[in-house]
């Protein structure tokens, strides 16, 4: 109830703080939450995830959140540094059906937050509660360290309740997976995204700067 | 089987789940934006803001009518009305509505387990609003809930009459209770059609207990 309650308050609030108020309270918003859950350090990538498959990693509030362990992401050397990982139900779907079945139809000031989120930060939203979301998820893998180095994050794909899509291409390159196939896992899930651990030097990058 | 029936068991199947269950990511977030808002403003400033979230939100519904108060009670009890669109609920009697399970609790258990301690804020605000608007709240969920039920009613008619609420105990996932005033309670248990003895026994494994009833 509290998540449509707040939906019926988007509306309001973009019209007092504009669309961009929005994003920064929901940005403050998706910190807060990553900076409350705290830090969680593991031995190793087997290590981490299993964790999130018994869902005890902050990434596990999320839902089903699966480990595509055939897309291990690995470094210049060949050394694994990485995984691809996918969301099953974008957590914002139960949220809009209760608002569908009890207010009867989506705010407005849903999709204008998302494209003014996509025009000034990156392309890749497909509704408000993304910009919560990919704060969250980036700030959470700054607070998780896989022997002894913290995470990066970087969003590959979305699919909305609409079945609209959005893929961000640089971060595809930078990981150097390819489109096609992060297209088609978005027929299973809501939602890809990549963890690496920082500063690894990605052969996505070295492509780049030959 | 007619339509109508055909057509609620259908979002039964495909949605019922997803429509009753909290959702832990969101909810959570907006707890926290919740108390982002108290660190600022305040528990009174909480308290309007929770107010006005749930007004809204009633406001944002659909009028209803019904010929009958049956016919009212069964769109309550199928959680079909927008005063039970968030709840499941049973009905003790005509008046008296029983909800089994606070539609916050899932926000509130995930709460406890992913961020630690709920924070004291949302206590503090419920008894602002016990002590400035009507005793009836022990959370912030409460006076969320207990705001929108109340400008929900006023979004109903039973046989062309408003149809009033009135709050009796709130019960939260720990076991905390808020029952309304002493004075208060022999002529909502009369309203409700119950006896106290039947309150105690029903405030112990049940999340709400309220009245819904029609001036005469």
């Amino acid at each position: 109830m509290l998540d449509v309650a707040l939906v019926s308050l988007i509306q309001d609030m973009s019209e007092k703080a504009g669309v961009e108020g929005v994003i920064q309270y929901w940005s403050r918003v998706g910190e807060s939450l990553a900076k409350r859950m705290g830090k969680e350090a593991y031995l190793g990538w087997p290590s981490f995830n299993v964790a999130l498959r018994e869902k005890r990693t902050a990434f596990a509030i999320e839902g089903d959140v699966i480990a595509l362990t055939d897309l291990a992401i690995t470094d210049v050397d060949g050394d694994v540094v990485g995984y691809v990982y996918a969301l099953e139900t974008c957590v914002f779907t139960p949220t809009i059906l209760r608002v569908r079945y009890s207010v009867g139809e989506m705010s407005r000031a849903d999709q204008l937050v998302a494209e003014e989120y996509n025009n000034t930060v990156e392309d890749i939203a497909v509704c408000n509660f993304c910009v919560i979301h990919l704060k969250f998820r980036a700030e959470i893998a700054k607070n998780i360290t896989i022997g002894g180095q913290s995470l990066e994050f970087y969003q590959l794909a979305t699919r909305g309740f609409t079945g609209q899509t959005k893929i961000l291409e640089q971060n595809l390159k930078k990981i150097g997976i390819n489109p096609d196939y992060v297209r088609s896992l978005l027929r299973n899930y809501a939602c890809v995204f990549a963890l690496v651990l920082k500063g690894a030097k990605l052969r996505g990058e070295e492509v780049a700067e030959e | 089987m007619n339509n109508d029936t055909k057509r609620s068991s259908l979002i039964d199947k495909l949605y019922r789940k997803e429509l009753i269950e909290d959702n832990p990511f969101v909810d959570v977030a907006a707890y926290l934006f919740l108390e982002d808002i108290a660190d600022k403003q305040g528990a009174a400033g909480m308290n309007t803001y929770l107010m006005s979230l749930a007004v809204s939100l009633a406001k944002s519904m659909p009028m209803e009518e019904y010929k009958t108060w049956d016919e009212f009670l069964e769109a309550v009890r199928k959680s079909e009305s927008i005063i039970t669109t968030f709840e499941s609920v049973f009905t003790l009697t005509d008046n008296c509505i029983v909800t089994t399970i606070c539609p916050f609790s899932r926000g509130w258990l995930e709460y406890t387990q992913r961020i630690g301690e709920f924070n004291p804020i949302h206590t503090e605000v419920a008894e602002y609003y016990n002590a400035t608007v009507k005793p009836g709240a022990v959370d912030t969920g409460c006076v969320i809930h207990q705001t929108f039920r109340n400008a929900a009613v006023e979004r109903i008619k039973v046989g062309g009459k408003p149809v009033k609420y009135a709050q009796i105990a709130a019960i939260l996932a720990d076991g905390r209770k808020k029952v309304v005033p002493e004075e208060w309670l022999p002529p909502l248990l009369e309203k409700a059609g119950i006896t106290r003895t039947q309150l105690n026994m029903i405030m112990r494994n049940n999340a709400c207990i309220w009245v819904l009833y029609q001036e005469r």
